[in-house]
């Protein structure tokens, strides 16, 4: 064998995957968002951007987005600044670690679906077993209907959304830990430095890698989360809950108005574009610096 | 007295991480009791049933179509990891040890397609799919995993396959092995555990997914599992919430005791790929 064409001959299997799954359906879709579609699909005349349009004028639309940026910012910095301490706490040595760590990981091995099914029975008004752990705790007088209404609803589920993002947060931050070098801190310690210290100018700055990967991973998976919202209200009551994703799935496979679904996926996918391109571009001016 | 020290700060980490602990374990002990209460019991919100039900776990197996939907999900899940590794391997490889016209526009090309989520591209997906005639189709679905996790596994064998010092490698040639022969027998083994995690994940992955899943199946006969427990609840009258909870203990425990072992390489493994 050539090579020269070795390296692309071992490339190509994976590129054509990808590319086949990933690109053409990004193609369909660009050709949805500007031609007039039938709920069945068929495509009728170009019509430019009349589904841009027509979402535009959706008050539904911008309440979804305004709420996409919400649940997103809650939960990716409700997940951060819990998963700091919680991996600081792990990297400790104390009795009943490995089994601490089995613990704080165990969400991550649970379907998203399952998950957000549980919390949906266990958050029932009257048969739910959380209202009546809180009752029993003398928290709560009288049952809560926790997802009959929006402004306990999305509360919760932000709630979820965090407790389901520690595990893979905390993952990437011991990785970080493991490889700040102990004797570092020893060095700091016959310097007199004190833990607060030794925290903010060694453990933070070297965690700084890890932390922005955490940050760009979890914004995205977290902007894209469709499951817990899914199975709990499916955006509702009165769409009170909806954000993009749970929007574009009932645009496109409840109401069947396919164009406008397309734009909704566009749209993201143009926001995500913009959060990367920031995002690295801000990295690189850091790695200058 | 050290030994005594470190007791009381074990007690007090304990108590530290105690909030975050009971909130994990909180939808674990719902899960678990409803599964065990009997159709009678199950809407008092009640911690220690009456009866223990151990025959609920039957009984869901027998109504709610659970086994083939098991057998459906670990047979796309496994089918996934298997691709996965098999396409992912050798381009890790090329990125890793060769310099070629091209390599930065494929990685920037596995970044942009890690940040396209199944829920931003499904719409296109399924017309696509729809148009050949495989909606319905477990090796179809398959397949749209593989392509979704290639970008994450290629990203982490080849940050782990480039710590793999290529003295190695050239002391194999040195004694006459060719390059196939080196690779099997001097390269993947030292690669072993990247491919454990990128495994893990990709199983992981597979066995959790929902939308793709959602969309792409239609006949009960196909459902994978988080489809058939979600159609257990949604849009239903009644929900026979001991044999959901049932249905999603039996669908959660194992995978979770499998990963409770494992995680430890997880935790090693993105230590080493996760920043590169």
């Amino acid at each position: 064998m050539n090579r020269t064409f070795t390296p692309y001959f071992l490339i190509l299997p994976s590129f054509l995957l990808a590319a086949a799954v990933i690109l053409w359906p990004l193609g369909e879709i660009a050709s949805l968002a500007t031609h007039d579609v039938n709920r069945f699909g068929i495509l009728k005349e170009f019509t430019g951007l009349d589904s841009f349009r027509t979402l535009f004028a959706d008050p539904d639309f911008f309440s979804a987005l305004w709420r996409t940026l919400l649940w997103t910012v809650a939960v990716v910095l409700g997940t951060l600044s819990i998963s700091v301490p919680i991996a600081l706490i792990l990297n400790e040595d104390f009795y009943g670690k490995g089994l601490a760590r089995i613990l704080i990981m165990l969400p991550w091995a649970v379907s998203l679906t399952m998950t957000a099914i549980i919390w949906r029975w266990a958050l029932n008004g009257e048969s739910g077993m959380l209202n009546s752990a809180l009752r029993g705790l003398g928290l709560l007088d009288q049952n809560v209907q926790w997802l009959a209404q929006a402004a306990t609803a999305f509360p919760v589920q932000i709630l979820i959304g965090i407790l389901v993002s520690i595990p893979f947060t905390v993952t990437i931050f011991l990785g970080g830990l493991s490889s700040v070098p102990e004797d570092l801190y020893e060095a700091a310690a016959t310097e007199g430095a004190g833990s607060w210290d030794c925290f903010t100018r060694i453990t933070l700055p070297l965690m700084r890698p890890f932390l922005n990967i955490a940050f760009v991973l979890n914004t995205i998976y977290v902007f894209n989360s469709f499951p817990i919202i899914w199975a709990t209200t499916q955006g509702g009551p009165a769409n009170s809950t909806d954000i993009l994703v749970t929007y574009l799935y009932r645009l496109a496979f409840r109401i069947g108005r396919l164009g406008e679904a397309a734009a909704v996926s566009l749209i993201m996918f143009a926001i995500l574009l913009a959060f990367t391109i920031l995002y690295v571009q801000l990295a690189m001016r850091e790695e200058k610096a | 007295m050290i030994a005594r020290g470190k007791l009381i700060r074990s007690l007090l980490l304990w108590l530290l991480l105690s909030p975050v602990i009971v909130a994990i374990l909180f939808p674990f002990a719902v899960m678990t009791i409803t599964a065990l209460k009997s159709a009678a019991e199950v809407h008092d919100p009640t911690w220690w049933p009456h009866e223990w039900r151990w025959v609920n776990f039957i009984e869901m197996w027998d109504s709610s179509g659970f086994g083939p939907a098991a057998a459906n999900s670990l047979y796309v899940s496994g089918m996934t990891t298997l691709v996965t590794l098999v396409v992912s391997i050798p381009a890790a490889y090329a990125l890793s040890r060769f310099q070629f016209a091209g390599r930065g526009a494929f990685r920037q090309f596995l970044l942009v397609s890690q940040m396209l989520s199944p829920i931003v591209l499904v719409i296109g997906l399924f017309r696509l799919i729809a148009s050949v005639g495989l909606i319905d189709n477990l090796n179809v679905l398959m397949l749209v995993y593989v392509a979704f996790n290639i970008a994450f596994c290629v990203w982490m064998l080849q940050s782990y396959f480039s710590t793999i010092p290529r003295d190695l490698e050239e002391a194999a040639w040195m004694e006459g092995a060719g390059r196939g022969r080196t690779l099997l027998s001097v390269f993947l083994p030292l690669a072993a555990p990247a491919m454990v995690v990128t495994a893990i994940f990709t199983f992981i992955n597979a066995w959790n997914e929902f939308v793709i899943a959602l969309t792409m199946l239609r006949r009960e006969e196909n459902y994978t599992l988080p489809i058939r427990v979600f159609s257990l609840v949604a849009g239903r009258y009644t929900v026979e919430w001991h044999y959901v909870m049932a249905a999603a203990f039996v669908a959660s425990v194992p995978v979770a005791i499998v990963f409770a072992w494992l995680q430890r390489y997880l935790v090693r493994g993105l230590a080493l790929g996760a920043v590169k």
